[in-house]
């Protein structure tokens, strides 16, 4: 049994009251619950404030790309599909430079699980616009506020197939645990959305705004309708959030439908060597 | 001695290529070698397609500047390609749809009539031209009838009868009418067993050989045909093949991959490459093993996509931001091509960094014979080495980037219990842990840089060096698919009394200088020989050694360098 201190790496920098350290602390506490030690687990980190969590969390880790955590995240599983393998990424990093990729492993179903720390901002390069932030949101890059509407993370990977999509906040410490829980436990692509404050860069969705804002979905929320889900997910342009599980149900995983993985990962099968077989089709 | 040129043309998008494919390998089972070419335009309907082959009865690696049989299967063929003629070439051609002129051999087949008659489609044209192009060449249909019993086995017998009337037909029109006309050029001969490769069927062969695991790629011609190849064998090989959203996916995809300890390669054109150039430097800082394959096409941005160029290898050699270290190696037909894949599997095994195999569209999608013995050779001499990989540590903490004197640090396939570490984009302590600090920052980049020192010490391999080099008094140096043209002009120029040597590159960087100088002396002409408008190669090879080559022979019309050129231009 495996306990927080053995995922504990370096001390964390973030800033005094970030939200980070209580999803930093809850994704520990999940790991640990979850029976796993820093050598059955893999992360991926993208680039951001979220992403230094790196030296702070011990698991066979890729530090990557800006918005590139999803793909290497992608890789890891499909060469070893046993490992449990999540990605810990940013706003801007998974929403605005990594759009894309989250779009297609929402459509593969992917094994992965993707928590997104989505604070508004672009903290680590000093508090320019992210692609949540609200219209008309005041920052250095915007000077006279965002043109553009944000983007709706929650309905993004609804429509792009995602077979688990979860929403919480980083000021309910035991929710973010469970959620994130429910998403490495979950057979398939999943996504939590972590509704975070920057207490340094985002003056308008502070720990008091989301209080007034988000609410619990009740026990008997049906998770497998995607309607039901779909509505949830539009009260977002109403400021709106519910927190929870918006949507989940089975599909085969991205892994699950490829045979030549089925008996072994494909790190440990045994080296291919029938290439006679292969030669004669030239002949 | 057989040394004949066909060329079978006709609109894109009616079969051509198959046809072609079909030749190449009716004529390697006969016993004779083969290099063969394909031109097409970059759409999918329309435009003109044309498939040239060389066959000889020794090995070639290049065509033939002049046409000895040319299948017009429209009149454009006729047009586009009637300069080559020669008085005693023969044209196949269908009288009732378009007449031709010249001092040719004319041999009128039916093609129209044929497919009234059988009620077939416009693709079977080219069935048609194979039985005649057989009959004039005074074969017989016995392996074109088992091939087309191999490719359309799986529908049944009805359609393998349908399919070879028209082949019959062709055939017996020309033994009837032509009789006079009917050469002796194919008869079947005993000679070594024989496979017909493309440069990227090459490729796939030696990624499956050296036990690549995962292949990723978006389509981009002239690459796409290595995501096909292996993909259609994946559930024989066991490998994966995404085909991902983007090139940034799919290169990420592989560093992920490659991370959790399988082999894995990535294949491209320049475009696609420059999308994945901000993750090779990911590939190069966290020392993450990757082959990357560019089969090059004429640039700039889309460029001419179905033709051929070299203009890609100093933005290879340059790609990424930062100073890492990565290995450019490339081929210069198939065989080598299958040489170095294997290699440059290993090498990103043993030095953990990059390694770009270049090809460009005459060698990706042009097939030559190439003998099974030699692939079995091949085959049997790999002894994969994985170097400093290891799949356990007892080290607390383990040091993923151990300072060493070679540069290189063990590398833990994830998994092992105990353990764990972080493969960090950011500069890194040994342990993986993010640094900004003076010394550990210089260690790491010192370290890193070693790795060169110890590849240039252990792996690299100067040029191959072909004709008398002592004896030469001009010296040509090229790398990739000019090969063939160039050892074919040395034939000529040996002929003629000339003593040209050549000097072709197979590991283009980083380059050796000591290694390198002792070729280069003061009494001779040496002269660079490449498909590009730069004289790329040249440019590296005066940054990495200091020598200066002035005497260029450069091609930039998207055209491969043809031997006459290289004759031509020594003379």
């Amino acid at each position: 049994m495996s306990t927080i201190q053995d995922f504990s790496g370096y001390t964390p920098t973030w800033c005094p009251g970030c939200g980070d350290w209580g999803i930093g602390v809850a994704i520990k506490s999940a790991l640990v619950q979850l029976n796993l030690d820093p050598s059955s687990v893999a992360a991926v980190f993208g680039i951001g404030c979220s992403g230094n969590m790196n030296d702070f969390l011990n698991a066979y880790a890729i530090h990557s790309l800006h918005g590139r955590a999803i793909p290497n995240a992608i890789g890891i599983k499909l060469a070893n599909h046993k490992l449990p393998v999540i990605a810990i990424v940013g706003d801007g990093d998974c929403y605005g430079e990594g759009g894309n990729h989250l779009i297609h492993a929402c459509r593969g179903n992917h094994d992965i699980t993707v928590i997104v720390h989505d604070n508004g901002v672009y903290g680590l390069t000093t508090g320019q616009v992210a692609p949540t932030a609200q219209k008309g949101f005041k920052s250095k890059s915007t000077p006279a506020g965002i043109i553009e509407v944000p983007i709706n993370p929650l309905m993004l990977a609804l429509s792009s197939g995602a077979t688990f999509v979860a929403q919480t906040f980083a000021g309910d410490t035991p929710h973010v645990i469970s959620m994130i829980k429910e998403g490495i436990s979950h057979k398939g692509f999943s996504l939590v959305n972590v509704l975070q404050p920057c207490v340094t860069f985002n003056k308008i969705n502070t720990y008091q705004y989301y209080r007034e804002h988000v609410y619990k979905l009740l026990e008997d929320y049906k998770k497998d309708n995607i309607k039901e889900a779909i509505q949830k997910g539009l009260e977002v342009n109403e400021e709106k959030f519910a927190l929870g599980i918006l949507y989940q149900v089975e599909r085969p995983s991205y892994t699950d439908q490829l045979p030549q993985v089925h008996d072994t990962t494909l790190v440990e099968k045994k080296r291919f060597e029938h290439f006679e077989e292969l030669i004669t089709e030239f002949i | 001695m057989i040394d004949f040129s066909l060329i079978v043309g006709g609109e894109a998008g009616f079969g051509i290529m198959t046809t072609g494919a079909l030749f190449s390998r009716i004529v390697t089972r006969l016993g004779y070698h083969i290099f063969d070419y394909v031109e097409y335009p970059s759409l999918i309907r329309g435009g003109h397609n044309a498939y040239i082959v060389h066959v000889t009865d020794t090995e070639t690696r290049c065509l033939k500047s002049t046409v000895d049989f040319l299948v017009c299967l429209n009149k454009d063929t006729f047009t586009i390609h009637k300069d080559k003629l020669t008085s005693s070439s023969y044209v196949v051609y269908d009288s009732e749809e378009f007449g031709i002129d010249g001092d040719n051999k004319k041999v009128s087949v039916p093609f129209k009539k044929i497919l009234e008659e059988l009620k077939g489609q416009a693709v079977m044209k080219n069935t048609i031209a194979l039985g005649a192009i057989l009959a004039l060449l005074g074969s017989d249909l016995t392996i074109l009838n088992a091939l087309l019993e191999k490719q359309f086995g799986k529908k049944g017998q009805e359609v393998i009868s349908f399919n070879k009337q028209f082949a019959e037909k062709g055939f017996n029109h020309v033994k009837s009418q032509y009789t006079s006309l009917i050469t002796a050029l194919l008869p079947k001969k005993e000679s070594e067993e024989k496979l017909v490769l493309s440069g990227n069927e090459a490729f796939s062969l030696g990624a499956v050989i050296a036990d690549c695991r995962l292949y990723c790629a978006y389509p981009m011609t002239p690459s796409s045909s290595v995501l096909t190849t292996l993909a259609a064998w994946q559930e024989k090989t066991g490998m994966i093949v995404r085909h991902a959203e983007d090139e940034i996916s799919v290169i990420n995809t592989a560093i992920g991959s490659s991370f959790a300890g399988v082999r894995s390669a990535v294949g491209t054109s320049g475009g696609g490459f420059a999308l994945m150039v901000e993750s090779v430097s990911l590939a190069g800082v966290t020392e993450t093993p990757l082959v990357i394959f560019i089969a090059q096409r004429p640039g700039p941005a889309t460029g001419m996509p179905t033709w051929t160029e070299q203009g890609d290898l100093l933005f290879a050699v340059h790609a990424g931001h930062g100073e890492f270290q990565k290995i450019v190696l490339s081929a210069g037909d198939v065989g080598e091509m299958l040489e170095v894949t294997l290699k440059a599997f290993d090498l990103a095994d043993i030095y953990q960094l990059p390694v770009i195999v270049l090809s460009e569209m005459l060698l990706s999608e042009s097939h030559a014979s190439l003998t099974k013995s030699f692939v079995d050779s091949v085959i049997k001499q790999y002894a994969l080495r994985r170097g400093k990989t290891i799949t356990e540590s007892s080290e607390k903490p383990y040091l993923r980037y151990k300072i060493t004197d070679d540069g290189i640090s063990p590398r833990l396939i994830p998994g092992a219990k105990g353990v764990f570490y972080q493969a960090n984009s950011y500069e890194h302590i040994e342990d993986g842990h993010t640094t900004e600090e003076v010394i550990p920052r210089i260690q790491q980049v010192e370290k890193r840089g070693r790795k060169w020192q110890t590849y240039l010490k252990n792996d690299f391999e100067g040029p191959k060096v072909f004709g008398d080099i002592e004896k030469a008094d001009t010296v040509l140096i090229s790398w990739g698919g000019n090969k063939g043209a160039i050892l074919k002009a040395l034939e000529v120029l040996k002929e003629r009394s000339k003593e040209v040597a050549y000097l072709h590159f197979t590991h283009l960087y980083p380059l050796n200088s000591e290694k390198l100088k002792p070729l280069f002396t003061n009494n001779k002409r040496y002269m660079l020989v490449e498909n590009n408008f730069d004289g790329q190669f040249g440019r590296l090879l005066r940054l990495e050694t200091g020598i200066d080559i002035k005497d260029r022979l450069l091609r930039y019309d998207g055209r491969q360098i043809t031997p006459e050129q290289v004759v031509e231009k020594i003379l």
